[in-house]
């Protein structure tokens, strides 16, 4: 399959790269590949990579947000995709703050907010604030980006391609110092069998696997690039391999793509109610474009509102303040959120892609939204991971068991 | 077992791998790229070059504990500090000839972790394997690079393992790790596999030039083996310090006497500013005030915190360098003499009661046999990493000055005449300088008036620094005439190489310079101390001329007086300057231009 590539190709290695590494393609390989046109491939200077990491560099930002206790940390990286100052980043607890901060190549420190979170693809699309300016506005700021669009529509990094990475691994830069270079090869391009903690990781679809050790705390939300600077993945977070315990190094590529089954209502010829298993496809490439305009709508969110409400029972933590965090204080025994395996000390974080700042939002929502029977899809901090965990909501325990009235004498 | 096992498995499977490889090579034979060979030849030639050089450093008896690298053909190498601290002053060294080679602490950079040692050959005068010192300022985010070096101290043949990455960041900073040593200022970021082991080894470019010694990584969830992220000391830091630790110092790093902080830590843009100026800091007399903004440090720009650490840790203390600070609308640059960093500094008096604190435990690891040779040449004093250093420089310094000129017999009265200059003042001087044996040493010194001083009777510190104005011109001439008539026994105080510093002489027309920078000449450094005064000698680097000197009349609190010496013309065959010209305090005082000189005999 590289062979049939024209020497050139999106990053790829061919057999006149002066720097691929000798033993990788076997002999058969490198014969067939001489059957290939000899289309000219310019000599590399001695230093390839540099001009790309420079270049790549000022299309990146460092974002600084929560975090900074219990091995959280506080810092990631982001790209910058458009020159209004819209960044992509990893949907990490980071997010989860009203004082979000990047900085910018140059050393600018700015503000930023979130626009859309996609849990099902682990990324979120942050906008840089200008002071004075509203989120609609522009901001003037002309930055250099990547254009997503094009790169979605790139044909995508094969195994065997030399990649490099951009991140500020282990927030080693700061203000206007340069992101972390790093250069390897993809390994494969394939499902992830990640786990953080013992839970599956949200994302389902492809990763770029590489063998460069790229996912280092901070490095989330970092560029994968081609030897050429084009942008073909955003750099995972830090997660465990659950079948060889080995920890992960991989991107999630710009195209991206998640089948997600979820529960409409529909009428039947009838025309009475009926609950319809439907699947959406969400890509990474619709949210970027729908996300920096404001108007992606996670896909998990239910179209029509229910009412009612179904039953978690989960017992949150005494609810004191207008906005108190929702932590778990404990599960009923038995209940769907003890099915679903959630713990006490679990902070539920978001609900069906709705971010949850407080209890009273979790209680409003599920309310006006859920009914019981329906499963919701519950992102929960654990320790310093994120998890999904599914949850199908029962019949509130009263409704659910009424107890006949004794008969009459 | 295992190996009985695969043998036959191997045996049936290679002729056919074989058979299968040479069938296609004869169908389409592998014609490989011109540049692909070249670049795999230049990375085997750079390899094979270098890895004589490189040390496996162990303890007494060969147990590796580090990497290191040879830099000179008598067996000086760098190593990292931690790497030598369990072995102690005597360990050895394996090279990749399969050879342990005893060796001994010459000179040591706590803060930055640097270790230099010599290793000593077999046969006397054989030269070692050494590799060539490169320009780390040159290195780029993206070159590719080499690290060398004995992980997990696998090699018992010491033939150095060799890693290969590209370098992830340059001007890194990480902070100190306890008690503010092991700072890691300016140094290299790499994605080239380091491991334990590897520490104190050499980071190559790929022309095999030294650019970094390993030594640290970031490691978090996934042990401490290589994370991806790994650091080198830039060998432009280890530059500044080499001086130092081939006088066998104990070197210590800078800090500038004054705080300097973002000016507001959420601002837009960051702006460093001076926010404290320590009392008694040459920061303090060179007018830093609170506010300034720092634009320039030692001639590079500084933008934020991190940058700031950057630059001021690759200056070893007492190091002057141009600052540049902005007040007002206003810029101006002037040089700076940099103070210590360690707690350790300033000596405390001893206390006469009290509880007598325990003995430092540095006990020379005695070795086994052989190590008798090396042994000699560990002489330890406070302040030193090893004394035997200090002296050897010393006296190789001493003995290149006095091919210059010998002045041990002209121990008599010294007196030099001609023309003064101060500012528009012009006129004739006379100086006169007499060591009375067993009596008191006396300077005459006549500029526009007449002035005697008697150098160790009058101690106080007013007339010290007479003629006002002058910083103790006085006090220097005599200073300078014990050192080239005494050499080192009129020092009783402290005669030592004070490793390598920069020497800023002015414009010999008085005018403002451009740029500090462009003034600096190389130099290596004596420090004296006779009576209760200290003086700093400046040494060409290039012919060990005396290029200027520096009397304090009190280090801690006073500007000395500085001495700058050119326009050597011979006098009895002997060289001596013909022009010197005296500043004090950022101001010239004044030029005297020597028409004669006389030189007493005994």
């Amino acid at each position: 399959m590289t062979l049939l590539r024209p020497p050139v190709e999106a990053g790829g290695v061919t057999a006149h790269d002066p720097n691929a590494p000798m033993t990788r393609h076997s002999t058969w390989f490198l014969a067939a590949a001489l059957a290939a046109p000899f289309a000219a491939a310019p000599a590399r200077a001695a230093d390839p990579f540099n001009e790309v990491a420079e270049k790549a560099n000022q299309k990146m930002v460092k974002v600084f947000g929560a975090g900074g206790f219990s091995r959280l940390n506080s810092y990631g990286t982001g790209i910058i995709i458009s020159p209004d100052g819209h960044v992509l980043t990893a949907a990490s607890q980071l997010l989860d703050t009203s004082e979000l901060v990047v900085h910018l190549y140059d050393g600018q420190r700015l503000k930023a907010q979130v626009l859309a979170v996609e849990p099902e693809l682990d990324v979120a699309i942050i906008k840089i604030r200008v002071e004075g300016k509203k989120i609609e506005e522009p901001t003037g700021l002309n930055l250099d980006y990547f254009d997503f669009a094009a790169a979605a529509k790139r044909p995508p990094a094969e195994t065997g391609d030399w990649v490099l990475a951009l991140t500020n691994t282990f927030e080693i830069a700061l203000r206007d110092e340069p992101l972390s270079l790093q250069r390897g090869v993809v390994m494969a391009r394939t499902k992830l069998a990640g786990r953080r903690g013992v839970f599956e990781f949200p994302y389902t679809g492809d990763v770029y696997v590489v063998d460069a050790i790229t996912n280092n705390p901070g490095a989330a939300g970092g560029a994968l690039l081609t030897r050429k600077g084009e942008l073909i993945g955003v750099v995972g977070r830090e997660i465990k391999n659950s079948l060889s315990d080995t920890w992960m190094n991989y991107a999630i590529p710009v195209n991206a793509k998640v089948d997600i089954k979820e529960v409409v209502k529909t009428k039947d010829k009838d025309g009475k109610e009926k609950d319809e298993e439907k699947v959406t496809t969400v890509t990474m490439p619709d949210f970027v474009a729908l996300g920096m305009q404001g108007k992606y709508k996670n896909v998990t969110r239910p179209k029509t509102v229910l009412g009612e409400g179904g039953y978690h029972g989960i017992v949150f933590v005494p609810n004191i303040l207008d906005r108190t965090p929702a932590y778990v204080e404990d599960v009923v025994p038995g209940s769907p959120a003890a099915k679903a395996g959630l713990r006490p000390d679990d902070l539920v974080s978001f609900i069906d892609g709705e971010p949850v700042a407080s209890i009273n939002v979790f209680q409003t929502w599920l309310k006006k939204n859920t009914r019981p029977g329906q499963v919701v899809r519950i992102e929960v901090r654990r320790g310093e991971a994120l998890q999904t965990i599914e949850m199908t909501l029962g019949v509130p325990p009263k409704a659910a068991t009424p107890t006949p009235a004794p008969m009459p004498k | 077992m295992l190996r009985y096992l695969t043998r036959p498995v191997l045996a049936a499977a290679v002729p056919a791998a074989l058979a299968a490889t040479v069938a296609l090579t004869v169908a389409a034979p592998i014609e490989l790229d011109k540049s692909v060979v070249e670049a795999q030849a230049q990375r085997v030639a750079a390899i094979k070059k270098v890895a004589p050089a490189v040390v496996a450093v162990c303890m007494q008896g060969g147990q590796g504990v580090g990497s290191g690298v040879v830099i000179s053909p008598d067996g000086y190498a760098l190593t990292n500090f931690h790497v030598v601290q369990p072995t102690g002053p005597l360990m050895q060294a394996g090279l990749a000839d399969g050879v342990l080679y005893d060796a001994v602490l010459v000179g040591t950079d706590k803060v930055g972790d640097v270790s230099l040692i010599k290793l000593m050959p077999k046969e006397k005068g054989k030269p070692f394997p050494f590799v060539a010192l490169g320009d780390s300022d040159k290195v780029k985010i993206g070159d590719w690079s080499l690290a060398m070096g004995n992980p997990f101290s696998l090699a018992m043949d010491f033939t150095p393992t060799v890693t290969y990455g590209v370098v992830s960041g340059t001007n890194r900073y990480q902070p100190p790790e306890g008690k503010g040593l092991l700072e890691y200022t300016d140094c290299i970021q790499i994605e080239t596999s380091i491991n334990p082991g590897n520490s104190g080894g050499p980071l190559f470019n790929m022309q095999g030039e030294l650019i970094g010694i390993n030594g640290r990584g970031s490691f978090e969830k996934r042990g401490r083996v290589n994370s991806g992220v790994g650091y080198a000391i830039s060998i432009n830091q280890i530059k500044n310090f080499l001086g130092h630790m081939r006088a066998g110092i104990d070197t210590d790093h800078a800090t500038l006497g004054a705080a300097v902080g973002t000016a507001a830590e959420d601002a837009p843009l960051s702006q460093m500013v001076v926010k404290q100026i320590l009392d008694g800091s040459d920061a303090e007399r060179r007018g830093l005030a609170e506010g300034d903004q720092l634009v320039s440090f030692a001639g590079r720009p500084v933008t934020s915190t991190n940058q700031y650490k950057n630059i001021l840790g690759i200056f070893p203390k007492e190091w002057r360098v141009p600052v540049s600070v902005r007040r007002n609308n206003e810029r101006r640059e002037t040089l700076i003499r940099l103070m210590g960093n360690m707690a350790t500094e300033k000596e405390t008096p001893d206390k006469k009661d009290g509880p007598a604190p325990p003995a430092p435990k540095i006990v020379p690891k005695k070795g086994p046999a052989g190590s008798g040779e090396t042994a000699k040449m560990y002489v330890p004093k406070k302040g030193y990493a090893n004394w035997y250093f200090n002296e050897l420089e010393r006296d190789k310094l001493i003995g290149e000055f006095k091919k210059h000129g010998d002045f041990a017999a002209d121990t008599g009265t010294w007196a030099g005449e001609g023309r003064y200059e101060m500012g528009e003042r012009k006129g004739d001087f006379r100086f006169e300088v007499s060591e009375v044996k067993d009596g008191d040493p006396l300077v005459k010194l006549k500029l526009n008036i007449e002035s005697t001083l008697a150098p160790l009777k009058d101690t106080d510190r007013r007339l010290q620094s007479e003629p006002i104005g002058s910083g103790g011109l006085m006090l220097a001439l005599y200073q300078w005439h014990r050192l080239l008539t005494t050499g080192a026994k009129g020092f009783e105080g402290l005669f030592a190489h004070g490793g390598t510093e920069p020497f800023y002489p002015y414009p010999a027309d008085g005018s403002a310079p451009k740029s500090l920078a462009a003034l600096r000449v190389d130099a290596d450094v004596l420090k004296t101390k006779h009576g209760s005064t200290e003086c700093k000698w400046f040494f060409s680097t290039k012919d060990h001329q005396l290029v200027g000197f520096e009397t304090f009349t009190d280090k801690d609190y006073e500007d000395p007086c500085e001495v700058f010496l050119s326009d050597y013309k011979p006098v009895d065959g002997k060289q001596l300057p013909h022009r010197i010209e005296v500043r004090f305090k950022d101001k010239r005082y004044a030029v005297l231009t020597v028409a004669k000189y006389t030189l007493g005999k005994k």
